[in-house]
């Protein structure tokens, strides 16, 4: 089961309001390579996971990218605190606004809402460990494109954070994925489904 | 790069030269292959699958502070985007973000010991922070209230409910 600790993985304190950065970080939350999606990948394809290794790598960061994901969402919520009438109207923020008010919703900074079509569970640990390598890639490369167009060090300072875990995350996936090959088949690691096959 | 060393009970970290190693061949044992590199499964791997190379045992370490202010533990994997590059944020040094820090050394342990359970020198370490950060969570407590909805604490009435929630104004104080 899962308990809740009342504080952050890393600490968030965002001295200014910006909408508009706001509507551009919200796709870390719900967004096509965003933490929903991350936790939910990972926490689901664990159940089909045959060794303990894999078992342990897809609870373990699964559980740390729902950590992450109320980074994000704290982020958005303290860059759209005290809005004025002047900001909800400018800055790009105004079509957020009117379906959420100043509320966090799983959305992609296009507005497209979250969806579970952007994540993956295909029951064969090949399959699933490569397309978390990938989903680790377009995390990072997401928040690379966030340190671009972002120039609030408070920001920053959060997203680099998130970011340098995406690398870590490659790492050990490859890693598990490496650990796995060592138990499958040593002619062919096709031969068989070792998710599903006996 | 910073390592821990003046808090009697910090963990050590290893000795291994800080320099960044040049990669070595693949048939490599992984514990020889430095800070930044890594072992493959010798020099011919079997085709049509994917290699990242698996970490070398005891690498290198950045102490805690550093470490979380990094994003991760291990200098080897500290490879920071362009945009990024600029003096590392100093972390106020508040009984929250010494225990942000604590469990954060934590995490990325224990990550590392999914692939690597058989590094004793990293497992021992990995139970000395947890008891580190029993101490740090007991203290916290006593001046913030509690992490978990269940744990004691001194005051009265149900202090779960006290604001600041994490991610209000001063939640991060």
């Amino acid at each position: 089961m899962f308990v809740y600790e009342k504080k952050l993985q890393y600490p968030v304190k965002i001295k200014n309001t910006n909408p508009k950065l706001a509507s551009i970080i919200i796709t870390q939350y719900g967004g096509p390579d965003g933490e929903l999606g991350a936790s939910l990948r990972y926490l689901s394809q664990r159940y089909s996971m045959p060794y303990p290794e894999l078992k342990a790598l897809l609870t373990d960061i699964g559980t740390e990218e729902l950590g992450h994901l109320e980074m994000i969402g704290t982020i958005v919520h303290q860059l759209t605190r005290n809005l004025t009438e002047e900001q909800i109207k400018t800055g790009g923020f105004d079509t957020y606004f009117v379906d959420r008010t100043a509320g966090v919703y799983p959305t992609s900074a296009s507005g497209f809402p979250w969806s579970a079509a952007s994540m993956a569970v295909k029951g064969d640990l090949i399959a699933d460990l490569t397309e978390d390598l990938a989903a680790e890639q377009k995390a990072r490369a997401t928040y690379d494109n966030i340190l671009r167009l972002s120039d609030d060090p408070d920001v920053n300072d959060a997203i680099k954070f998130l970011r340098a875990r995406e690398v870590v995350h490659f790492q050990r996936f490859g890693e598990g994925l490496r650990l796995a090959k060592d138990k499958m088949d040593e002619k062919n690691v096709y031969f068989l489904n070792p998710s599903f096959d006996q | 790069m910073q390592m821990e060393n003046s808090n009697p009970n910090t963990p050590v970290t290893p000795s291994t030269p800080s320099t960044p190693s040049v990669p070595t061949t693949p048939s490599t044992p992984s514990a020889s292959c430095g800070t930044n590199a890594g072992s493959l499964p010798g020099c011919c791997a079997p085709l049509a699958f994917p290699y990242v190379p698996m970490q070398s045992t005891n690498p290198v370490r950045f102490g805690r502070m550093e470490a979380l202010q990094t994003g991760t533990l291990f200098p080897g994997l500290d490879l920071p985007f362009k945009a990024a590059i600029q003096a590392k944020t100093k972390l106020a040094n508040t009984a929250l973000v010494e225990l942000m820090a604590l469990d954060f050394a934590i995490d990325e342990l224990g990550l590392y010991l999914v692939t690597h359970a058989q590094d004793q020198e990293a497992l021992q370490l990995y139970w000395s922070y947890i008891k580190l950060a029993n101490e740090g969570r007991e203290k916290y407590q006593k001046m913030y209230g509690p992490l978990l909805q269940t744990d004691l604490t001194p005051e009265d009435g149900y202090i779960w409910l006290k604001d600041p929630w994490p991610w209000d104004e001063g939640g991060n104080d």
